[in-house]
């Protein structure tokens, strides 16, 4: 029976966390960095609740079908800052991997996810969807649709992915002039490091900005960019949804196009992306022919902030502006990047960067559950924006591509449209006006 | 006992809190069978999260008018099995009852709700130049509910006192939903009975506090650690006792052994204790400035005097949580030696600890048990860690032997059954070691005077009469 089997995987991926003496024992500590706890009070909301569940399946004790199974796991917003807190190093964000594929398999996937993963694992319906989706950008249908639909209720997924779609336009950094005079950045001497860059789903799709960004910010360090032909979407998102064999489909791909590029370093400028592909090692510890492909790519990802700051990054001319700076969990939980973002930033003369109260907290898009849950999606995310908006900067940054959609849509919802930028975006106009690309 | 709940009784506690905080699914409630002691699995009728004085007392109430067992239940991080379900009870949780109502800077005294998470009102009223004192080891997510109800301590407490120390006030709902006002800073009339004095550290056999006032003090202006390296346990012991034997007074005295630094300097958190080393001894000063210095010089000559093989000292904050991070650690680092910890709690006479922990070693030989010790060494407060294996019922077992072994040696030499955990369900037993039955008795009825049906929290801290424990 497929579900036994998929049982099985869970009873396995638990046991392992003994083998490793990573157990959970039920301290406790894990409750006040939980977002959804913080918000219901309900202890099956907790990260140490959903693993006593998980517990309980694997006992017997809890059908995996039953809805305090589907419904506590699916909550879950996968933000991880459960994993730091941990005294004991449970590694919840794999456990909650198996977990969803174990509910998955016992209850299929909502319409609305199923949709949304098959789009991001096909890249001739990515080129479409976003293409239309750029038009609808393009032509500001999207923001007079969203506030046509009914604020909450049925049509409120579509009302949340159409003002997040509104909210990936350009942020508003001003614009400068080019300094007198300038010259572009000298020819590199001798061989540089090779550094491969993720387009991503979303990226590709709507912020091909932020990819040219971190094309030029890199190449103006030092870095040879290489092309990494043939990669995919990360897989991500599947394998947050539970959907492991498609997030490995599409891993290997990705995987095989590094290979290929010859590349030593792998630049990823989401921090959902990059925490998934540091984490293919695992995606494939029950492979034997792919694991250690998986953990040598593993090995060479990094955020782009953090290839960055290895070479400097080299300072460019004065933009002046201030920014509100939200880590994006994926970053500070998954990967534990912190102050590289921050470096980007501080590299920009003029540029006041303001990190948000309460940074540490997910901002409620965590990948697709904004459109699947648009109600505490919602509710996290209002919080986030008050944050945001009480450092009074002149607009939000944050180097993930679904936290700068999530920030965005809040506060186009206040009707306040200054957008929200990726840190390499200024460091990229930063060298503009330093004219490094004449 | 009562097997469930009817629809109405459900329908009703809806009505009081709102639907959604009333969580009486059997597949829900799961989650809510254990507290932090997970040795111990009793799922309740029904878990039930009010957000107000007003709705905890129409919670009680009817529960009362039904018979039904009430369990309050803070972060459910407790040690001893406080907030474990009674059979037939129902959980009333503070999860909701998060906010902090005022914050007094001329007074220095703050009133909050029982949900509130220990650091975060240290959190809330830095920025006024205030802290609240008691800083249990899971500080950063029990709540102030848990510790008045626990009377909890934590490293800090061997200069600055215990939780009762600062509570000056409470609002609390009785077993029969009636809220009384208990003490109040301004308004407990000095000379008259204590009432408040009685509460802290009831366990939730009292009632349940759903306004705490506290005292709190102002920011210390420095603080110096300093981590002795012994060659042996009764060398460290010996040390402790002239620190505090020469008049000096220690913020924090606090000892890990032989067995705890090797668990320690094994997993992620080394902190770079050396692993040949018998004891590290962890003694930190706060103050004003003047005079910090020469304080930690006495107590590093006292360990030196008393064998010290290496001093280390800081006086950055990084420095500090460097030499902090093996203590600290401890108990996480002891998850990664063994699948399962019991964390045991006990007090002794200060000046037996060297012949205690001598004893409790052989304890562990005896039982084939390890064995490693953490604790507050200022104040006499033990944690011998036991580490097991759950799956191997034999262990669990000889776990067992061993913690009754360690609680009689301790009550034996002067001391008593529990530190700071509170009694609970699992320390339920070894009351008869260190109270008679008369004393007993006039545990209970003090306890019916606060709750007269016996509905709240029954089966913990308190034996039966007849010595049965149930």
């Amino acid at each position: 029976m497929a579900d036994t089997i998929v049982n099985g995987k869970l009873a396995a991926a638990l046991e392992a966390q003994s083998d490793r003496l990573l157990p959970c024992v039920h301290c406790g500590f894990c409750l006040p960095a939980c977002p959804t706890y913080n918000r219901l009070g309900d202890e099956n909301d907790s990260p140490r609740g959903r693993l006593h569940l998980m517990n309980a399946v694997v006992e017997g004790r809890l059908d995996p079908a039953s809805d305090a199974f589907q419904t506590h796991i699916d909550r879950c917003l996968g933000c991880r800052a459960c994993e730091p807190v941990c005294p004991s190093g449970v590694e919840y964000g794999a456990l909650l991997e198996v977990a969803r594929e174990t509910a998955n398999a016992a209850r299929p996937l909502p319409r609305l996810t199923r949709a949304l993963l098959t789009i991001m694992g096909s890249r001739p319906l990515r080129s479409v969807v976003f293409g239309g989706g750029r038009l609808l950008r393009t032509l500001g249908l999207a923001r007079v649709l969203a506030d046509r639909l009914p604020k909450s209720g049925r049509g409120g997924e579509l009302r949340q992915a159409l003002s997040m779609l509104e909210a990936s336009r350009a942020g508003s950094i001003p614009p400068g002039p080019v300094a007198h005079g300038a010259r572009g950045l000298p020819q590199r001497e001798g061989s540089a490091v090779r550094v491969a860059t993720l387009d991503g789903c979303v990226q590709a799709g709507l912020y091909s900005r932020v990819n040219r960004a971190t094309e030029r910010t890199l190449d103006a360090n030092g870095y040879e960019v290489v092309s990494m032909r043939g990669q995919d979407c990360c897989g991500a998102l599947h394998a947050h949804a539970g959907d492991l064999e498609g997030a490995r489909r599409l891993a290997k791909r990705n995987i095989e196009a590094f290979e290929r590029s010859g590349a030593s370093t792998l630049a990823v400028n989401a921090a959902g992306c990059g925490a998934t592909m540091t984490d293919y090692g695992t995606l494939f510890e029950d492979d034997a022919a792919w694991r250690e492909r998986a953990e040598r790519v593993a090995a060479a990802v990094s955020d782009v902030s953090e290839v960055l700051v290895q070479t400097g990054p080299r300072r460019g001319a004065m933009v002046e502006c201030s920014v509100a700076y939200d880590h994006p969990c994926h970053l500070m939980h998954a990967q534990g990047v912190v102050e590289a973002p921050l470096s980007v930033l501080r590299a920009v003369p003029g540029v006041d960067v303001r990190v948000v109260e309460g940074a540490d907290e997910c901002c409620g898009g965590a990948g697709i559950y904004a459109m699947t849950h648009p109600d505490l999606g919602g509710e996290i995310g209002e919080d986030k924006v008050d944050a945001v908006r009480a450092q009074g900067a002149d607009m939000a940054c944050t180097p993930n591509a679904g936290c700068m959609m999530q920030i965005g849509s809040g506060l186009l919802r206040r009707g306040d449209d200054t957008g929200t930028v990726h840190p390499v975006e200024i460091l990229d106009e930063s060298y503009r006006r330093a004219g490094y690309y004449r | 006992m009562i097997r469930s709940l009817s629809p109405d009784v459900i329908a009703r506690l809806r009505d009081i809190v709102g639907a959604r905080n009333v969580i009486s699914e059997p597949d829900r409630l799961v989650v809510y069978e254990s507290d932090g002691l997970t040795a111990y699995r009793v799922s309740p009728l029904a878990v039930v999260l009010p957000a107000s004085t007003e709705e905890v007392s129409a919670v009680v109430s009817l529960l009362g008018r039904e018979g039904v067992a009430v369990i309050p239940r803070g972060a459910g991080t407790g040690l001893s099995g406080g907030a474990l379900p009674t059979a037939g009870g129902v959980v009333v949780g503070t999860a909701r009852m998060n906010r902090i109502l005022s914050i007094d800077e001329a007074d220095r005294l703050a009133r909050v709700q029982p949900g509130v998470i220990n650091s975060r009102l240290t959190t809330a009223t830095e920025p006024y130049g205030l802290y609240y004192a008691p800083d249990p080891s899971s500080q950063s997510t029990c709540t102030l509910g848990g510790n008045v109800a626990e009377n909890s301590g934590g490293p800090h407490c061997l200069k600055y006192g215990v939780t009762s120390r600062y509570v000056t006030g409470l609002t609390v709902v009785m077993g029969d939903g009636r809220v009384v006002e208990l003490g109040g800073a301004h308004r407990w009339a000095a000379g008259t009975p204590d009432f408040l004095g009685l509460f802290v550290g009831s366990e939730g056999c009292f009632g349940i506090a759903t306004e705490i006032e506290v005292r709190l003090l102002p920011l210390t202006e420095g603080v110096r650690t300093i981590l002795g390296i012994f060659e042996t346990m009764e060398a460290a012991g010996r040390a402790v006792t002239e620190i505090i034997g020469s008049g000096l007074m220690p913020a924090a005295v606090e000892i890990v052994d032989k067995a705890t630094i090797e668990a320690v300097e094994a997993s992620v958190f080394a902190a770079g204790y050396p692993t040949d080393a018998g004891a590290a001894l962890v003694i930190e000063f706060d103050g004003t400035e003047a005079g910090l210095d020469e304080e930690a010089e006495a107590a590093a000559r006292c360990c030196r005097a008393n064998g010290a093989r290496e001093i280390r000292s800081a006086s950055t904050e990084e420095e500090r949580v460097a030499l902090w991070k093996g203590r600290k650690k401890a108990f996480g680092a002891m998850g990664r030696i063994a699948p399962d910890l019991l964390v045991q709690d006990a007090t002794v006479p200060r000046t037996r600890l060297p012949e205690v922990l001598a004893r409790i070693t052989e304890i562990g030989e005896e039982y084939d048990l390890k064995i490693a010790n953490v604790f507050h060494a200022g104040d006499g407060n033990l944690h011998p860690n036991i580490l097991f294996d759950r799956n191997d019922q034999d262990e669990v077992d000889r776990v067992e032997a061993a913690s009754k072994a360690i609680m009689t040696l301790c009550v034996q030499v002067g001391g008593t059954i529990t530190g700071e955990h509170g009694v609970g369900v699992d320390k339920r037993q070894y009351m008869t070691l260190v109270h008679n039955e008369t004393e007993l008795d006039m545990l209970r009825r003090v306890r019916r005077v606060f709750d007269p049906s016996g509905l709240l929290n029954p089966g913990k801290v308190v034996p039966d009469p007849d010595g049965a424990v149930a």
